[in-house]
């Protein structure tokens, strides 16, 4: 137990003393802000209005789509396509200048090239023509000078749908009230009632199970690589003969691990604080500003599951990091067998989907047994319909008792590995190693 | 000879790795106090049989006892081991490398620090204490990694090719840490194919050659058993002499002077006196005691 404990401090300062440590600590947070904030900082750039003049041949659109473009109307939530368009919203219609184009009895020929000129002249981005009968079949035409500003054309698009539809219900009589309270968008909040009555928030759990999901994603991708070389390093500094005249194997694989996952849990700890106080600031910032935003309501033993899920989904597959290391003699080797592990990962992750859509069918039940995919399907089985207990307390025994398993088996093949100099092990061989050693 | 005065026991152990044996039914005796040379050449199963004593892997049968014990784990903190792949980690102070090596042998605390310091005083590196290993040359590194053998006062110290690599100086300077270390009690088995080497410091041997034993015995006894056989010859003149066959079985030329093996039967004194008649102006004739490397040779080429 004591050389145990000194393999794990070995671990545990040799790599939390490297510059390595410090300069990702610091540097991982700064740049996932930068992803952040850059992309908005972008969008928010200010550009110029989008002139478009309007050739209304019908007479009467032209106030509706106005209205439907202009600033203070375009924000309320009685815009239907506002849901899904904020985006669109934001970078084109409150940017839009729509000046009338007095027919004046010319032809539309002597309309068009004189829009022409004024779009050579860059007085103008484009033009929309609307045809007499625009309001029966729902036809018209813009042009511009940059038609890959995609932005702008569905943004005409959409504000000509609104405008559309509003000259309709005019002509058909139905007063402002009703068109209002016609478009108004529904508003479902889903809500689980639990077997003990209380109201769940549904949709906060799937967010945070996707997120448990998604740091273990990225814990694995990260530490398991440092796993492979912290496994690697003796045979390549050539100590490990000399650990095994001192140490069992399993004992040094066992130290390895438990050493280099008290680094991703300092890691993972110093980034975590950062991000909750970063959140409380910002949802402080956010309620005094009027906005909603409050820390889900999930049950105690859910917060239980989710640590220990995300544990057993660490250790499944740091261990299979070991195992590799275990049967290869360099890093670079290591690294090539190491992709299909991150395929189980990839595959395992996307259970979520299936898993969720029917969380009691055998599907969902085998899967959240083998200790791969477990961690997130029975995740996902926790907060959609709580299995029964023994499922869970099952589940972790399996998990659990592989990760002891497969780091045995590491450590014989490690063993017989050294004693092998150099050579690669195929796996037929690691696993008459694992036998023989 | 009773078990306390022996340290390692080896009886009828064997080991193969698939379909290559590389230790056949070895019986082996290191004496307690004594320096063990496990001679041989490469491939002999040196490397194996130390790995068996180690209790790094296990023999496929025969059984091994160390201290009069069957090996176990914690016997393993009473050996010191330098294997011939050796290394160090390459980021950490030295400091901190000879810390965790002690850990593992249980070396803890003050003790701990002052074997660390006493020792890098005795190999001439104390102002390297906290300098990282990459920093070191090949023969500093070398000298670290024999401490961490010692570090811990082990009552066996099992050395593999101790000396590859070092300079003159340094090998030196080892050699006399392994003899005090033997004055102090401790046993030593020193494995090497550096025959001249081994005849230095060796007062017992066992030599391997393909799995298996060809002799183990005292050194002394072996030389003996040879008998003075061996002519160191410098001479002018004569050279025909030399060539007979029924006289001399091997000669060697070396710079300014030639080594004579008698043939079997043949008398150091009838050659001399060949020599004197074929008019031969002779500077030296010694009788001398065969090399290490001479039985060497001659055994694995009479077992092969």
């Amino acid at each position: 137990m004591k050389k145990f404990l000194a393999v794990v401090k070995r671990e545990y300062l040799a790599r939390v003393r490297a510059k390595m440590f410090i300069v990702s600590t610091f540097l991982l947070p700064i740049v996932m802000s930068l992803f952040g904030i850059v992309p908005a900082l972008i969008l928010n750039i200010k550009t110029p209005p989008v002139r478009v003049a309007v050739v209304d041949q019908t007479g009467k659109m032209y106030a509706s789509l106005q209205e439907s473009v202009s600033g203070d109307d375009s924000g309320k939530t009685n815009d239907p396509t506002n849901i899904q368009s904020g985006f669109r919203r934001g970078r084109g219609a409150e940017n839009f200048a729509f000046e009338e184009v007095a027919i004046a009895n010319r032809s539309l020929d002597e309309i068009r090239a004189n829009l022409d000129q004024r779009l050579a002249a860059r007085e103008l981005d484009g033009y929309i023509i609307l045809p007499p009968d625009f309001l029966e079949h729902a036809q018209a035409e813009f042009f511009n000078n940059n038609p890959g500003d995609v932005f702008s054309v569905q943004a005409v698009q959409s504000a000509l749908n609104r405008a559309m539809r509003e000259q309709r219900l005019i002509e058909a009589n139905v007063d402002t009230k009703t068109r209002q309270e016609l478009f108004k968008p529904v508003e479902l909040n889903a809500v689980k009632i639990g077997s003990d009555g209380q109201q769940r928030d549904a949709r906060a759990s799937f967010a945070l199970v996707f997120g448990v999901g998604f740091v273990m994603y990225l814990a694995i991708l990260m530490y398991g690589q440092i796993i492979l070389g912290a496994v690697i390093e003796e045979k390549e500094t050539r100590i490990a003969e000399i650990l095994f005249s001192s140490v069992k194997p399993f004992t040094l694989m066992m130290g390895k691990l438990v050493g280099v996952s008290f680094v991703a849990l300092t890691q993972l700890t110093i980034w975590a604080t950062a991000f909750t106080a970063f959140a409380v600031f910002g949802m402080s910032l956010l309620t005094s500003k009027g906005l909603p935003a409050s820390i889900p309501r999930i049950p105690f033993s859910h917060y239980v599951y989710f640590v220990l899920f995300f544990l057993l989904g660490y250790f499944i597959y740091a261990t299979i990091y070991a195992l590799v290391g275990s049967m290869v003699t360099t890093a670079q080797e290591g690294g090539q067998l190491a992709i299909p592990i991150i395929l189980i990962l990839v595959v395992s992750f996307y259970l979520f989907w299936p898993v969720s859509r029917s969380p009691n069918s055998p599907f969902a039940f085998w899967v959240s047994m083998i200790p791969f995919s477990a961690p997130v399907a029975m995740l996902v089985r926790i907060v959609t319909q709580t299995p029964p207990f023994w499922q869970i307390a099952l589940s972790l025994v399996i998990g659990f008792s592989s990760v002891l398993v497969i780091m045995w088996v590491a450590s014989r093949v490690y063993r017989v590995g050294m004693l092998m100099y150099g050579k690669r092990a195929s796996i037929p061989e690691a696993l008459r190693w694992a036998r023989q050693a | 000879m009773t078990a306390s005065e022996t340290t390692v026991k080896l009886d009828r152990v064997s080991k193969s790795f698939g379909e290559f044996t590389a230790v056949k039914e070895l019986s082996l005796d290191v004496r307690a106090g004594r320096v063990f040379g496990l001679l041989g050449p490469n491939g002999a199963g040196k490397t194996t049989t130390i790995r068996m004593i180690v209790n790094i892997t296990a023999p496929d049968s025969g059984s091994i006892s160390l201290f009069g014990r069957k090996i176990d784990p914690e016997l393993q903190d009473r050996i010191g081991y330098l294997p011939e792949e050796r290394g160090l980690y390459r980021r950490m102070r030295i400091v901190d490398q000879l810390r965790f090596f002690a850990e593992l042998k249980n070396v803890r605390g003050k003790q701990r620090e002052s074997k660390i310091d006493e020792w890098l005083a005795r190999v001439k590196l104390s102002e390297w204490k906290n300098k990282r290993s990459m920093e070191l040359s090949k023969g500093m590194q070398q000298k670290i990694q024999f401490i961490t053998s010692v570090i811990h006062d082990p009552d066996l110290l099992i050395l593999d090719e101790p000396f590859s690599g070092l300079d003159p100086i340094n090998t030196e300077l080892l050699k006399e840490i392994v003899l005090d270390l033997k004055r102090a009690g401790k046993t030593i088995i020193f494995s090497t194919h550096q025959m001249e080497v081994a005849e230095r410091i060796c007062d017992d041997i066992c030599l391997l050659n393909r799995a298996q034993k060809v002799f183990e015995g005292s050194l002394r006894e072996i030389k003996r058993s040879f008998g003075r056989n061996s002519v160191a010859i410098r001479c002018e003149g004569g050279d025909g002499v030399l060539d007979d066959p029924a006289l001399v079985s091997k000669l060697v030329r070396h710079a300014d002077e030639a080594q004579a093996l008698l043939a079997s039967g043949a008398d150091a004194q009838v050659l001399l006196k060949r020599l004197l008649n074929a008019g031969a102006v002779i500077g030296k004739f010694e009788m001398v005691e065969p090399s290490l490397n001479d039985i060497f040779i001659t055994k694995v080429t009479e077992s092969a």
